[in-house]
């Protein structure tokens, strides 16, 4: 099997980070496509399809556990007006690719959410045109990493609309000797004049040997714009914790309540309670193995 | 209809004068062992050198083009002269300097720098230092400031530059670094004793006056424990259609509590390709403040790198970059934490403009070793019109959870409600875009000594009229 380079850095940067790209065996094909409906158990190599139109509201879960090796990949279109959720659960032992590819049109809306959630090795990539004008990309991304837990993200919001939107939102936990790399860039591209992007990375670092590489990158080729980053990575608030020591709770509770809210932040912007539920049921299984 | 706010390209006719070369001053130009044996051979190098630079030619032939930043597709290196033999020897007075290269630096205004503020001065025309200074008193506190060529025949200082030399910025860097292993001439040789605070800054400044020339000056500077310096390199050409080459190297000791300012205004004319290597290894409670502003060249890659190597070890870098019409300017700074406790903080400004593009890119890395390390960066940019480019790359290489870690990023352009409110104190329109502008670029230039931001200011140029667009 052919390997190829996968989550390419839009503008590449120091060879030596290790971060301009990354390998994979390449995908197997797969012979259908399926729209998913309502929730959905993804355990192999699949091509889905999320599609809207003319005010319509679609939304789709889908829990990614391969048994193998597995590649998936998600075509989203949102037109006129519509608006297309996507909730994504990824808990796997076993090597998944994933992409997502989406083409947001005028005043539609594409929420995306994404649960990484004890992934044994995961690339994944969201590739976002913002096509029409008014269009909005309300991306929000949790990662629960421990053991020797590997995950690459790549998310591209591409700003071709005039007054288009996009929010990233990434907040994530690495537990033992997890290792993330994670890619956001916002591209204005010339004549998206109006267009507003933003983008913010909160990572607690609770492991002695993690690993955790953040690459936010604003691309602007339009002076009409007005674009952000931000990024906090490291250890639990020494204040917050003396609080909360002197209120009689111990240290690893201290820590594995932080874990918790910061993902739970996520979690909250799932309107589907049973999917929140089953959610967090999983959440609390690893942090409790850690 | 109402106008743009016009930002004027940086005024560059104080720089763009030149005089004639002797061609048969020129070694000639592309690179082999040939060249590079003649290079060492007119230079009088030891034979350690003399292995070193070839050792270094054949790591360039070796060593692929950077895959990323800005093309250099159309330097042709071996079009490049590396190096021009030296008009006169090394002088320690000005009225023994030859009257072109004199003039030169007379409108450049370095002897009134030197006369009125300075501790030292060296100056480097083309490939070779044609003058260097210091004050008696500064040379009596054991300061030794000198071209890096005498310095290493001097058997006070040539061990110490043999055991520096590229050992921070190794032949196996990049390509240009391994070019300038190879070709490197000129540059100068600081080192201040223990204990000994350095008031009033060192400058050297860099001329290449020679049509489709590199200038590949290296610069070395060993500060021990408790020391200060402040160092200041200004750089210039004239403008020609041929390109030119910079590829120099700084290299930079800094001992333990040591404290080194190394401030930099960087105006090669828009035909040069300004490949530079600055690199810094701090001890243990040292200091490294880096002071930049890159204005000129065709294609720049500049990223100064401090390695935090002691406990308390810090860094700062405070840049400013403006890209016109014609230029592709790749700046920024690399911090790694190596040690604990250490701490960076990195603040940039950059403006784009006629087409002009401007990136920031930078890497902040955390060792596993640096526990309670801090790093802090922040940039910005303006975007003055819809033909220029601003890209922000930067990136984070996390390995230990004691450590913290921000960053925050902004683009965008002159805001309405800015202009609104500073019209509403009743300023005029063009007023208050050309105070935001100012602004803009205020938090670098009142880093840089006053006559230095003065320059800055002239560099600049900006001159506003007009109303809102």
């Amino acid at each position: 099997m052919s390997i190829v380079k996968l989550n390419t850095l839009p503008c590449p940067t120091f060879t030596w980070l290790g971060v301009n790209d990354t390998t994979a065996d390449a995908a197997a094909p797969v012979s259908e496509s399926v729209s998913p409906g309502g929730t959905v158990q993804i355990s192999e190599s699949a091509a889905l399809e999320v599609s809207a139109q003319g005010g319509e509201k679609r939304s789709a879960v889908m829990f990614i556990s391969p048994k193998e090796s597995a590649h998936i990949t998600t075509k989203v279109t949102a037109q006129g007006g519509s608006h297309v959720t996507l909730v994504q659960v990824f808990d796997g032992s076993k090597r998944t690719v994933s992409k997502v590819e989406a083409a947001i049109g005028d005043d539609a809306e594409f929420q995306l959410v994404q649960l990484y959630l004890k992934t044994a090795d995961t690339i994944s990539e969201v590739d976002v045109r913002l096509d029409g004008t008014r269009a909005q990309l309300d991306t929000s991304i949790g990662y629960l990493l421990g053991g020797s837990d590997r995950l690459d993200i790549n998310l591209i919001a591409r700003h071709f609309g005039r007054k288009t939107r996009s929010q990233i939102t990434a907040k994530g936990v690495m537990q033992g000797s997890a290792e993330k790399t994670f890619k956001g860039t916002i591209d204005f591209v010339n004549g998206c004049s109006g267009a507003l992007g933003e983008e913010i990375e909160d990572v607690l670092l609770i492991g002695e040997k993690v690993v955790n590489k953040t690459v936010p990158l604003i691309l602007c080729a339009e002076e009409n714009v007005e674009g952000s980053h931000g990024a906090s990575i490291g250890r639990v608030d020494e204040e917050h914790i003396f609080y909360m020591l002197s209120r009689g709770l111990p240290e690893d509770e201290i820590v594995r309540l932080m874990a918790q809210s910061k993902i739970a932040q996520i979690v909250g912007r799932i309107a589907d309670e049973q999917v929140r539920g089953r959610i967090n049921d999983i959440i609390g299984r690893g942090i409790e193995n850690e | 209809m109402s106008e743009k706010t016009y930002v004027a390209d940086i005024d560059r006719s104080r720089y763009d004068f030149r005089f004639d070369e002797d061609e048969s001053s020129f070694l000639g130009s592309g690179l082999d062992s040939e060249i590079v044996n003649a290079i060492s051979q007119e230079k009088g190098d030891p034979e350690w050198m003399r292995q070193l630079r070839l050792h270094s030619l054949e790591i360039y032939n070796k060593t692929k083009m950077v895959e990323w930043g800005p093309s250099i597709d159309e330097l042709d290196v071996d079009r490049i002269i590396t190096y021009i033999r030296q008009k006169s020897r090394m002088n320690t007075d000005w009225n023994d300097v030859p009257d072109d290269i004199k003039q030169t630096f007379e409108n450049l205004g370095i002897p009134q720098a030197e006369r009125e503020s300075l501790a030292g001065v060296g100056a480097q025309y083309d490939s070779e230092l044609v003058y260097h200074n210091v004050r008696k008193e500064v040379a009596q506190s054991g300061v030794v400031y000198t071209d890096l060529e005498s310095a290493m025949h001097d058997e006070r200082y040539a061990e110490m530059i043999r055991t520096h030399f590229m050992k921070l910025v190794p032949p196996t860097d990049h390509k240009f670094a391994a070019l300038h292993g190879a070709v490197w001439s000129g540059g100068s040789f600081v080192y201040v004793p223990k204990g000994v605070r350095l008031e009033i800054p060192l400058q050297s400044y860099f001329r290449l006056n020679a049509k489709g020339a590199g200038q590949f000056e290296h610069t070395l500077i060993i500060l021990e424990e408790d020391s200060y310096l402040h160092f200041i390199e200004g750089c210039s050409a004239p403008k020609y259609y041929e390109a030119g080459l910079h590829a120099g190297c700084v290299e930079l000791f800094v001992g333990k509590n040591a404290t080194l300012r190394y401030s930099t205004i960087e105006n090669w004319s828009k035909n040069m390709y300004n490949l530079n290597t600055k690199r810094a290894l701090v001890e243990q409670g040292g200091k490294i403040e880096w002071v930049s502003g890159s204005f000129g060249s065709h294609v720049s890659y500049l990223y100064p790198m401090s390695i935090l190597n002691g406990e308390g070890a810090r860094a700062e870098f405070t840049g400013i970059t403006f890209a016109g019409e014609g230029q592709n300017l790749d700046t920024g700074a690399k911090m790694v934490h190596n040690a604990p406790n250490t701490s960076s903080f990195m603040n940039t400004k950059s403006i784009s403009k006629s087409g002009g593009i401007s990136t920031f890119r930078s890497a902040v890395v955390v060792k596993e070793n640096a526990h309670g390390s801090k790093s802090s960066v922040s940039c910005e940019s303006l975007m003055l019109d819809s033909i220029s480019r601003s890209d922000t790359v930067p990136a984070m290489d996390i390995r230990t959870k004691y450590a913290d870690v921000g960053h925050e990023a902004k683009i965008g352009r002159i805001s309405d409600e800015s202009v609104f409110y500073l019209m509403s104190r009743g300023m005029s329109e063009q007023d208050a875009k050309a105070m935001i502008v100012r602004g803009f670029a205020d938090n670098v230039s009142k880093e840089l000594p006053l006559e230095y931001a003065m320059e800055m200011n002239n560099l600049i140029g900006l001159e506003m009229h007009g109303s809102i667009g």
